[in-house]
């Protein structure tokens, strides 16, 4: 629980984006359809025109105040609202001062420049209500409660952070380092910007197997793959995830801010159960880095795998085709 | 002086009304026949002296036989005529044209204001005006109404329906109905004015809209091509609405009848078939003054009433603007029930609120929410055009304001699509949508049959306008729906589009078809009467009807499918990123690949782990923090010892930890070299404590202390 040395508002900015435009390397505007964020997702996907060759994007917010910001008994002077971008993995932030779209109103809006250089990924959008609380300029009085996620690559504005995959003939691709895993149908990458899986086009039939929509045994045995891919992925990435933990002074793990950080808060609650995502990460850290209890705490990581996969209706749906499929052929 | 109609037929009519001939008349007045019948015919008109004559004989003073603005009093009495019952003994136990509709004043409001819209007087471009007034009387006040409508001659009517209400629907609504008022002391009156619109014109009898709406059933004589129901259904909802079936009226005509326009007055009652005084009565009963010129005058027909008569019949209307007023006796809502219960959660009810299907601000609030859903885009002008439609509600409780009249604002009850309508009319749509809160516009085509079912041969193809647009904050909702409406403006299809992608920003969408598409829009007559066909009684959608077959083909039905396939696709094109084939790997690998969040964490058995449930922190004179802490147990046997820990919060990186000064339990807990033990089957538990102000990395009033609990010994 996080407690302030002064009075704040109890509730939080709502933020929305209102458009977004891209400046290309030629210095024309590109706005983008209002379908390049997603107001319920709170999530904006640059890379939703398909350019290549964009410098910045500017987007455009709206912040409403929660009431009570500009009450006259207010602990606060000088009222301002912030839109701040940060990104965890380029240790980037960028603050716009927003304006107030009409005195009195608790609307405020603005443009916030976002520079495709300084991102790698995914960003982070929050708007701050600052003010000069007891002679102390630029307190924070409230803020969003859920940030928007910016991604300056996705080409969907989804919040969830989706893994890549990729097609690729290991024996024959421009990525040497696959031709040593010829055999394998797929392998999972979790150095990549985010993990990425690739899927060995070398074993005949794998893709159209995975790109198949129909139905009856082939789409459960589709499916049954799929599990067993996700299931492979899942503990990967999980791995991926807990392997370089930033470590504060007193020895325990910092959470993560990037994919580690969103994958650990999806799987942690499987793993440890029971206890806040903060202190599952210190407990798996502790039997990662300590004498003791790493082993065992596989069979949980499997678990979080394997619930994620959805391998259990997977498997369920797959013997039930094939008893349909042995009844059928037995009349 | 103010005049009412010319002398002669108003004055044939005065005989007649009190069954005297022009002869007899001429005998009183010691004239000649043929002066009378000279007065008559128009060619003279009496002189004053004898107009005091004329007012003795007709037995009304000298002022009325001047203005002429009334009936007089002379001759039958205004009072009730029953239908006998049919010769060959046929029963009908209610109005099968009201069955179609159970008593939702939502249904009233849609089917009353829609043929407002219909009658509008269009001459002048102004807005029909609609009120609804939800009046409950009590007391002297309805005392004093029931003896206006004569109820001591209805209620033997009303008992011998109660009577044999066992088993018919109608009876039992009708005895519901009578008990209510007699057991609560009251009665809920819902009226429905209109201005600015034709009023009921026509004879008594004869083809009009009069005789269509009191004489008759299922006749539709709509105004316009446009107009929206067909099938005279409508006002059916008006005595459904009623629990005791009555329903007065009093009509300002647009274009005069027997020389008058104002106050014409007819009540009609919807009874089942009955027996009363070894009498027996087929069902309908009318209010009104018995025609002479029927057999044994005892059919009652409409009367031009004065105005104290309206006063009493509390139908007084507020000008001489022509129009309608419908005085709905016994209004009751069933349909009010079925929100109650999935509206509140767990909330304390009003023992009385679930059953009562008459609370006025109920349905004061029901009819803004209906006229705000069906109308608002009646109600919407822009671009230099006046809106067709203004309506208001408001409710009385013995003629005083109970809820103040509420006039219904479009751009409350739906904001985005008013605003999508008005950018429409003001011409300030957009191509793309690229800004929140800029309207699209596309054109969508719906393919015109031709009539008479040649097999897929189109006549022509109608260029429907679609608008998009964002929605408008968290009460803009459903979202994501398509209103569609075509010439009157009345919200007909309200349909979701299907198969969005996830993440999609919430939007409203109209569709503008036929006359609504705009008079330049190719064969917008045409699409409007394909449309009004295909249009069922309930005006909810565009399908196959039985007009639909007739006129066009049986497959016509798939032209409108089609466009409603159109308007998805270009609704999906405008919200909704193309699909592009970037994904690899196929979709059901990236839908198990991606990170959501789904708590679903499984309750863990052993030894449970207290959190931390309230906070308040202080900062102390030597610069420390002083917190107070309380704990949250879930039921256990056992509980896990915890280690608090005071870190700051850091915008990133590691958080500087904060040592103990001191450690205090105060109730629930011990503590034991900085941890917090807890007693088996605690479930709360509090304590203090205070940071060491040498371990501050910075001035305390510059932080921000974050307090956490951690298991175990060596956190």
């Amino acid at each position: 629980m996080k407690i302030y040395p002064y009075k704040r508002l109890g509730r939080p900015i709502t933020l929305r984006v209102t458009s977004v435009s891209l400046k290309l390397s030629d210095g024309t505007r590109d706005p983008l359809d209002t379908s390049a964020y997603s107001t319920q997702e709170q999530a904006v996907a640059l890379g939703v025109a398909g350019h290549s060759d964009w410098v910045s994007a500017t987007i455009g917010l709206s912040a409403t105040l929660p009431p009570g910001a500009d009450a006259p008994d207010a602990a606060w002077s000088d009222l301002r609202v912030l839109a701040v971008l940060t990104d965890g993995e380029t240790n980037v932030r960028t603050s716009t001062p927003l304006t107030r779209d009409a005195e009195g109103s608790r609307d405020w809006s603005g443009h916030l420049e976002v520079l495709r250089d300084d991102h790698l990924g995914r960003a982070s959008l929050s708007a701050y209500a600052v003010g000069t609380v007891d002679g102390v300029r630029g307190r924070s009085i409230t803020e969003t409660d859920r940030s928007w996620i910016v991604d300056t690559v996705s080409d969907e504005p989804v919040r969830g952070l989706r893994l890549d995959v990729r097609k690729a003939s290991f024996n024959k691709s421009s990525r040497e380092w696959l031709r040593a895993y010829g055999d394998a149908p797929w392998l999972v990458d979790t150095t990549a910007r985010v993990p990425t899986v690739f899927v060995n086009t070398d074993i005949d039939g794998i893709v159209g197997l995975l790109d198949s929509n129909g139905s009856g045994v082939e789409s459960k045995a589709r499916d049954l793959l799929v599990a067993q891919m996700a299931t492979d992925v899942w503990t990967a990435v999980f791995h991926g995830a807990i392997g370089d933990l930033e470590v504060e002074p007193d020895g325990g793990p910092v959470f993560p801010t990037d994919w580690q950080g969103e994958v650990l808060r999806e799987m942690l609650p499987d793993v440890v159960p029971g206890v806040h995502v903060e202190e599952a990460l210190r407990r798996v850290h502790r039997r990662r880095t300590g004498e003791a209890g790493w082993g065992e705490l596989q069979t949980r990581i499997h678990y979080a795998a394997v619930r994620r996969a959805d391998a259990a209706k997977a498997v369920g749906f797959m013997i039930r085709s094939l008893e349909r499929t042995n009844r059928e052929s037995e009349t | 002086m103010e005049t009412g109609e010319e002398f002669g037929p108003w004055l044939a009519r005065q005989l007649r009304l009190a069954g005297k001939t022009q002869a007899e008349l001429a005998k009183e007045l010691g004239l000649t026949r043929a002066a009378v019948s000279a007065w008559i015919a128009g060619r003279s008109t009496p002189r004053p002296t004898v107009m005091t004559d004329i007012a003795n004989a007709l037995g009304t003073d000298v002022g009325t036989v001047h203005t002429r603005t009334t009936d007089t009093q002379a001759g039958l009495p205004v009072t009730w005529y029953h239908r006998p019952g049919y010769p060959d003994g046929g029963r009908d136990l209610g109005n099968a044209a009201a069955f179609a509709f159970d008593a939702d004043v939502q249904v009233l409001a849609r089917e009353t204001c829609q043929n407002s819209l219909d009658e509008r007087l269009t001459e002048n471009g102004r807005p029909v005006r609609v009120r609804y007034t939800l009046h409950e009387l009590t007391g002297e006040h309805l005392d004093a109404f029931r003896e206006a409508i004569l109820w001591n001659d209805l209620f033997p009517h009303y008992s011998a329906v109660s009577e044999t209400a066992g088993n018919q629907k109608v009876g039992r609504v009708v005895d519901a109905g009578v008990r209510d008022m007699y057991e609560k002391g009251r009665l809920v009156l819902l009226r429905v004015d209109d201005y600015n619109a034709s009023g009921l014109t026509g004879d008594d009898y004869a083809d009009g809209k009069f005789a269509a709406v009191v004489r008759r059933q299922l006749e539709s004589l709509k105004s316009g091509p446009a107009a929206g129901g067909s099938y005279g259904l409508g006002k059916a909802t008006l005595w459904a609405t009623s629990a005791l079936g009555l329903v007065l009226i009093n009509s300002t005509l647009s274009e005069p009848h027997e020389g008058r326009t104002e106050r014409r007055m007819i009540g009609r009652l919807e009874l089942p078939w009955r027996e009363v005084d070894g009498h027996v009565y087929a069902g309908p009963a009318w209010f009104g003054r018995p025609d002479p010129d029927k057999p044994g005058a005892e059919v009652a027909r409409s009367w031009w009433a004065d105005e104290d008569t309206v006063d009493r019949l509390l139908l007084s209307r507020e000008n001489d603007e022509p129009g309608t007023s419908f005085l709905i006796v016994g209004a009751h809502d069933v349909a009010s029930l079925e929100g109650e219960s999935s509206d509140q959660d767990g909330g304390q009810r009003d023992e009385e609120g679930p059953e009562d299907t008459r609370g006025i601000e109920r349905m004061h609030g029901r009819l803004v929410e209906a006229l705000g859903r069906d109308f608002w885009a009646a109600m919407v002008g822009g671009g230099g055009r006046l809106p067709l439609l203004e309506a208001s509600v408001r409710a009385l409780r013995n003629g005083e304001e109970v809820v103040p009249e509420t006039k219904v604002d479009p751009s409350v009850e739906q904001p985005s699509r008013t605003r999508a309508l008005r950018a429409h009319y003001e011409g300030a749509t957009v191509d793309r949508l690229t800004e929140s809160g800029q309207v699209a516009s596309r054109n969508v085509p719906l393919k015109l049959p031709l009539t008479g079912g040649a097999r897929g041969a189109t006549l022509g193809t109608h260029q429907a306008v679609l608008l998009v647009t964002e929605a408008e904050g968290d009460r803009d909702t459903p979202v994501n729906r398509v209103h569609s409406l075509r010439g009157n403006r009345m919200t007909v299809r309200k349909a979701t589009v299907p198969n969005l992608p996830i993440g999609t920003n919430p939007f409203q969408a109209v569709l503008l078809v036929g006359e609504a598409a705009g008079g330049a829009a190719p064969f917008a007559k045409e699409a409007e009467e394909f449309l009004r066909a295909a249009e069922p009684p309930e005006h909810d959608r565009w399908g196959q009807t039985e007009e639909l077959t007739l006129r066009w083909s049986p497959s016509a039905y798939r032209r409108i499918q089609n466009l409603t396939t159109e308007v998805n696709s270009a609704v999906r094109e405008l919200v909704a990123r193309p699909k592009r084939g970037r994904g690899e790997g196929g979709e059901a690998l990236r839908k198990a690949l991606t990170v959501k969040s789904r708590p679903r964490a499984k309750v863990p058995t052993g030894p449970v782990v207290p959190v931390l449930d309230g906070l308040d922190a202080t900062i102390g004179d030597q610069g420390e923090w002083l917190i107070t802490a309380e704990v949250k147990i879930p039921r256990g046997d056992e509980i896990v010892p915890m280690v608090p820990v005071a870190q700051l919060d850091v915008r990133s990186g590691g958080r500087p930890r904060l040592d103990w000064a001191e450690l205090v339990a105060v109730e629930g807990c011990e503590v034991e070299n900085g941890t917090l033990r807890f007693p088996p089957g605690t479930r709360r538990a509090k304590f203090r404590g205070a940071t060491d102000a040498s371990s501050h990395p910075v001035r305390t009033t510059l932080t921000r202390l974050v307090v956490d609990l951690r298991a175990g010994k060596g956190a």
